[in-house]
């Protein structure tokens, strides 16, 4: 800072308190004491006249109808108020949108299914194999798979199990475990059938739990369990396109043939629970027939996607 | 009292803030421009803007926006036109006792050289000037509304005060 002579000193006092004058913190009578010597008429006329300029006249309400006049436009970028109530239905929204993609993407039951005649291969998220027969559905809870490797099946299905944790197959009847191996799990109306192709399984129907090993066969027709030989051969028949059967009712085997080539089959005067052994294939309708009629001595005839079973010998 | 943001844009919010500020905005304007009638459209202008930004202007600054924008609209449009003030029809004499003829030629002819130095002040000096002398406001409140310090308001002030000292003199009628 720069010394001051007192005379500046003295001019600089005199302006702040002429700034203090007119700012109203001292009175003119004070000034005027203060600086006896001083001619502050200039500025006191200053001060009188110039607080009597005309101001602008303004009507306000007119000018705000002359306002209103005026075209305009809000700026698109309005905010919206966060209101606790529109932010409880977004909330509400966003819960329901996330709840139901959980439960559609995530918990959802991943599944399988196949319409008649139709036979699907597929591999499960361990690598377990799975050949889906006909008129079969199969679901199964990706998300938890490796924790818990358990499936729903309706219907019919070859499984090829890679090693693990317990594999459960659960039907309506009966439930089916292994840890790893080959087998065949076949439910369907009044017939629910396994059998082990290799390793061994484990299958509990009404309470009561079976192990079955390779060759053998657990099959329950209309509630009873029904004995059935030791088999040798390593896959089912059906994965080569064929149906087999070793003593298996007739209504059983129909129920197979109608499922294979989408007809439907009716018996007249026929026992339909004759045991029957043998295949049909899944390629050819009338040979199929013929596989199945002839050696129980029957005959049938077309109708469209009808089929009449009848004895050979009443007509 | 704060108002959220939004209130601004609603009309019955608007219309009141538009009432109470009006006034004291063209007055503002005026002591900038000099010119009644366009003091009223720098402040139409103004006005217009904030309601066209309306979401974007916290109601509790709007005041302050508002004579920003005036301010800003006046240095764009009208700063160098030339000022013309006019005296109130029956403005009152200093001395009152005092009503001889020659006080009042006086007095008149002293009433122009002002009218004249403040219209020659720069426009910084005047509206500090005129805010305070038509309006009463202290330095204080000059300084809050022009968002200057109050030392900004003191100097263009006492600079003010001394161009009319100094030139009122000089002034040829």
């Amino acid at each position: 800072m720069t010394c001051l002579t007192f005379e500046e000193l003295k001019t600089m006092n005199r302006e702040n308190d002429i700034l203090k004058w007119f700012n109203g913190e001292i009175t003119t009578e004070a000034l005027k004491n203060r600086y006896p010597n001083e001619d502050f008429s200039t500025l006191e006329k200053s001060q009188f006249y110039s607080k009597q300029f005309e101001l602008p006249q303004i009507d306000a309400q007119k000018a705000l109808e002359d306002f209103k006049t005026r075209k305009l436009k809000k700026k698109t970028t309005k905010v919206v108020p966060l209101n606790f109530k529109s932010f409880l239905k977004i909330a509400a929204i966003l819960i329901v949108m996330l709840g139901s993609s959980y439960v559609l993407f995530f918990n959802n039951p991943t599944s399988y299914s196949t319409k008649i005649a139709q036979i699907e291969r597929f591999n499960l998220p361990d690598n377990s194999e799975v050949i889906l027969n006909s008129k079969s559905q199969l679901s199964f809870n990706r998300k938890d798979w490796k924790k818990n490797r358990t499936l729903d099946l309706q219907g019919e299905a070859f499984f090829k199990v890679t090693k693990g944790e317990k594999f459960t197959v659960q039907t309506g009847v009966g439930t089916v475990q292994v840890l790893g191996t080959q087998f065949n799990v076949k439910e369907r109306q009044d017939y629910f059938e396994v059998k082990c192709y290799e390793g061994s399984v484990s299958v509990t129907y009404a309470s009561e739990k079976t192990i079955l090993t390779p060759g053998k066969t657990l099959r329950i027709v209309k509630g009873e369990q029904v004995i059935v030989k030791e088999f040798n051969y390593k896959n089912p028949a059906w994965l080569v396109q064929e149906s087999s059967f070793d003593n298996v009712p007739l209504w059983q085997v129909i129920d197979e043939l109608e499922i294979h080539y989408d007809i439907t089959i009716s018996t007249k005067a026929i026992n339909t629970s004759i045991l029957f052994s043998g295949t049909f294939t899944h390629t050819d309708k009338n040979i199929a027939l013929k596989s199945v009629t002839i050696p129980l001595k029957l005959s049938y005839i077309i109708d469209g996607n009808n089929v009449e079973f009848y004895n050979y010998d009443s007509h | 009292m704060s108002k959220p943001k939004s209130q601004l844009c609603e009309e019955k919010h608007f219309n009141s803030f538009y009432l109470d500020h009006i006034r004291a905005v063209t007055n503002f304007a005026y002591y900038k421009c000099g010119d009644q009638s366009q003091s009223l459209d720098l402040v139409q202008d103004a006005f217009a803007k904030i309601w066209e930004n309306c979401s974007q202007i916290d109601f509790n600054k709007a005041k302050s926006y508002l004579f920003t924008t005036v301010n800003n609209l006046f240095l764009n449009v009208v700063r160098h036109q030339k000022v013309v003030f006019t005296y109130a029809k029956e403005s009152p004499y200093l001395d009152q006792t005092n009503l001889s003829p020659e006080y009042l030629l006086e007095e008149e002819e002293f009433k122009i050289k002002l009218h004249t130095v403040i219209a020659a002040l720069s426009v910084e000096q005047r509206e500090v000037f005129l805010l305070n002398r038509m309006e009463d406001k202290k330095y204080r409140e000059i300084a809050d509304l022009l968002n200057i310090s109050q030392k900004t308001v003191e100097k263009r002030m006492s600079g003010a005060l001394k161009a009319i000292r100094e030139k009122i003199k000089g002034v040829n009628i």
